[in-house]
């Protein structure tokens, strides 16, 4: 299968669309600005051939998709105060100050829809009306690339590859919950999607995997994580260099209940298996016990054979000492630390505040700080998305 | 836990003890299984060099965290 | 000016050596011994006075120890308090690591040890202390003093420390971030590809504080081994008390020549097992007899004089720690090589 993605400069980003109680703003990196109440971070996305960017049906990864460089949707909702989600947990940007260059996808022109909760609509629906409309939003403003030239088109195919390069798939995890906690493979949460499930690599970067989860703001992997996969892409790039891509499977965390949890570990390692795989880079999405499904799916590969290499993000007391690991198997030899998400970020006042002048826990966003990392949307991503890292000290 | 800090500070340890379950728990590194809580070096001296000699072979051999040898290896 | 107080082990202070090692914490005017070399690298901060104490009148009683060295400190009016540098000496290593813990916590002023990384002192600080990095011996003091003052001058002047690996410190254990060179996906395949290749390693340990097993024994035949016991193995009538459980210390023995452990001169008082079988053979516990033979046939090289002893019954992890750490310090100072531990 070869999918194509066209890039097309943020200059040709259409006028984002008037939208009743949606209230627009368009802000830059590097801006005094900060953003609260983030839900998600995504790209704007279209098809010449006129199928949805981010279908519910068929299947990605195949023809031409259009892609905006440079611009990010970000949607800010504040959820109704009667039904405060599980364990809601702020969600912030930063475009300027400390905090800046540990969200580098907000380094973008920052489409900013902020969406006024009014009488009436519970979360689920406020939710719902808030994720749509920002996919909507996001292949309109990619709509006048369908008219224009690309300024460079990259090819995603697996050609042949010598049968002596080690053979390695990625297994990637994303998170059901409940209600706002999840995570969608073509507008199915995937606590239904028949997951552990092998898809082909190109239809992660090509939108079937969208985000409705709102806790663990730089532990969870917004849509944008999924449609830029360094991790995918940095695959594809080394297929036929130093590796086989053996291919993507799409494994479920926050399994329920031990048994669950051991028997879906199991049918993740048996899918790597069934790729052909000697090794494989596993992946985590959230906190909490979703870590608990990665180390077990760590220790279900190594017994079937597959090498691992987890990527994870640490929870540990900046001034205490011992690592921040939030579970841990011994197979678990091999492991990359995207940071640690208790650190703190500096205080810094912003010029301006959109999404909500209010943090989640009362404190005015002007004047708060420090924060800790773990509210900045995507800093400690743990699909290994960006450069952050923790050492000891 | 005595094996882990004394091997902390660079010195071999080989801890020989009937609950290596508790012993691999806290941190030991080189165990050997003793034959009894009573007597963990064995009821006389032909046992007991069995026993000694197994733990010398430890302290002799690289080995991975938390390794646990039975006296007699079958 | 910065008032900052230095301790030194009996040793180093100038007052003797192992035959001065009961020394009681004693005061010294301004620097001494390396206190001046340490002196003359300082800027800004002067060294008022010089704390001393034996390393065994301090391993034996440390309580009284550390009371009256914090009193001495605490007269000094002091800003600063620097100990060490320790090298490889366990014992002194762990009074520096104990006694600057106390002072950070009880005075709340900055705090400096100087030891090298396998010294069990550093187990000690447990990360809340800064510790310079050394050699294990005297022969890295020409390095060790500029280090330690360019870190007291740090610690005076509050000025926020970078990695250790620059400055010169021995990590404490705090995980920190910092920006890598590679994305996480990028160091993932690396680190997969190179695990496939044989090679294995990790950007963070994982287990429970597990120690990395030493290197083996390289030739036993001519190494100092020693025996350890948790199974409560005393002298006949347990004449110091030890308890039958939860001790809350441990116990040292001189094994003198005997060759093995005599039934009418040792028994167990480990009050958690039947200690019939063990008190008709103390040996059934600490295989002094089988030892002795075997160095004897040239199998080891010498069976240490002094054997240690506590009940590991209801032991707290943390006493557990801290006898192990004690327990290093002298293994290490004597020499050993090597280590047969016994428990139940």
């Amino acid at each position: 299968m070869v999918w194509e993605l066209a890039s097309f400069p943020a200059g040709l980003m259409g006028e984002p669309p008037e939208l009743e109680g949606v209230r627009v703003d368009l802000v830059r990196g590097g801006e005094p600005v900060r953003i609260t109440h983030v839900l998600d971070a995504v790209e704007p996305r279209i098809r010449p051939d006129g199928r949805a960017a981010f279908p519910t049906e068929g299947k990605a990864g195949q023809g031409r998709t259009n892609r905006l460089d440079g611009v990010v949707v970000l949607p800010c909702l504040d959820f109704p105060a009667e039904e405060r989600p599980l364990h809601e947990q702020e969600s912030v940007i930063d475009l300027s100050g400390p905090g800046a260059e540990l969200t580098p996808f907000a380094a973008d022109t920052n489409v900013v829809l902020t969406f006024s909760t009014r009488e009436g609509p519970g979360n689920e629906e406020l939710e719902a009306w808030a994720r749509v409309t920002t996919l909507m939003v996001a292949e309109d403003l990619a709509r006048p690339t369908l008219d224009a030239e690309p300024e460079q088109v990259e090819r995603f195919e697996l050609g042949p590859a010598d049968a002596g390069l080690p053979s390695v798939a990625a297994l990637v995890q994303l998170s059901d919950l409940g209600p706002l906690y999840y995570q969608y493979l073509y507008g199915v949460p995937v606590g239904r999607a028949g997951l552990p499930r092998a898809v082909d690599p190109a239809e992660l970067l090509d939108g079937a995997v969208t985000c409705g989860e709102y806790h663990w703001a730089a532990l969870r992997n917004p849509t944008i994580v999924f449609q830029r996969s360094a991790l995918v892409r940095t695959l594809y790039r080394e297929h036929g260099r130093r590796l086989r891509f053996a291919g993507l499977v799409l494994m479920r965390g926050y399994e329920q209940t031990a048994e669950d949890k051991q028997r879906a570990a199991a049918a993740a390692a048996e899918a790597a298996v069934e790729l052909g795989a000697d090794g494989a880079i596993v992946t985590t999405d959230a906190g909490g016990n979703s870590h608990t499904d990665v180390m077990l799916t760590v220790r279900a590969c190594e017994r079937a054979g597959v090498g691992t290499t987890a990527i994870v993000a640490e929870m540990a007391d900046p001034d205490a000492v011992g690592s921040g690991l939030t579970d841990w198997v011994p197979e678990a030899d091999s492991i990359v630390s995207v940071g640690n998400a208790e650190e703190l970020v500096p205080a810094w006042t912003p010029e301006r505040v959109i999404g909500g002048d209010t943090l989640l826990d009362g404190t005015p966003a002007a004047g708060a700080g420090p924060i800790p990392l773990r509210n900045y949307l995507g800093a400690t991503n743990q699909t290994g998305q960006h450069a952050l890292t923790a050492t000891t000290w | 836990m005595l094996a882990k800090e004394i091997e902390r500070a660079g010195v071999p340890t080989v801890f020989v003890t009937s609950l290596p379950t508790i012993a691999t728990m806290v941190g030991a590194n080189r165990i050997v299984r003793g034959p009894a809580i009573t007597h963990p070096f064995g009821l006389d001296e032909t046992e007991r060099r069995r026993i000694v000699e197994r733990a010398l072979e430890m302290l002799e051999t690289e080995v991975e965290p938390t390794t646990v040898w039975e006296v007699d290896p079958s | 000016m910065v008032r900052a107080v230095h301790y030194l082990n009996q040793f180093f202070a100038g007052l003797g050596g192992e035959e001065a090692a009961e020394t009681p914490p004693t005061r010294l005017e301004g620097p001494v011994g390396p206190g001046r070399g340490l002196a003359a690298e300082l800027e800004g901060i002067e060294i008022v006075a010089t704390l001393a104490c034996g390393d065994d009148y301090f391993g034996e009683r440390e309580e009284d120890a550390l009371a009256r060295l914090l009193e001495l400190l605490e007269r000094e009016r002091p800003d600063l308090l620097v100990a060490g540098p320790a090298f490889g000496s366990g014992r002194y290593g762990f009074a520096c690591a104990r006694f600057a813990r106390l002072a950070t916590e009880q005075l709340g002023i900055p705090v400096l040890a100087a030891m090298h990384e396998e010294n069990p002192g550093v187990a000690a600080a447990e990360g809340k202390v800064l510790i310079a990095a050394t050699a294990v011996n005297v022969a890295g003091m020409r390095e060790a003093l500029p280090r330690m003052a360019r870190l007291a001058e740090a610690l005076a002047a509050g000025r926020e420390l970078g990695p250790p690996a620059e400055e010169g410190y021995l990590p404490r254990g705090f995980r920190r971030n910092r920006r890598a060179e590679a994305s996480g996906a990028e160091r993932a395949l690396d680190l997969l590809l190179d695990k496939l290749g044989g090679e294995t390693r990790s950007e963070v340990a994982g287990g429970f504080d597990g120690v990395e097993p030493p290197p083996p024994v390289a030739d036993l035949s001519t190494a100092l081994l020693a025996l350890v016991t948790e199974a409560g193995c005393v002298p006949q009538g347990n004449p110091d008390r030890l308890p039958t459980i939860r001790a809350q210390r441990w116990l040292r023995y001189e094994l003198g020549s005997a060759q093995t452990l005599a039934p009418d001169r040792y028994e167990s008082v480990h009050g958690g097992f039947d200690v019939t079988l063990a008190n008709e053979d103390p040996n059934r516990l600490v295989p002094l007899d089988t030892v002795s033979a075997l160095a004897a046939e040239g199998r080891i090289g010498r069976i240490h004089d002094v054997f240690y002893t506590t009940t590991g019954n209801g032991t707290p992890v943390a006493a557990a720690t801290s006898f192990g750490q004690e327990i290093a310090a002298e293994l290490r100072d004597a020499g050993v090589q090597a280590v047969l531990l016994s428990g139940t």
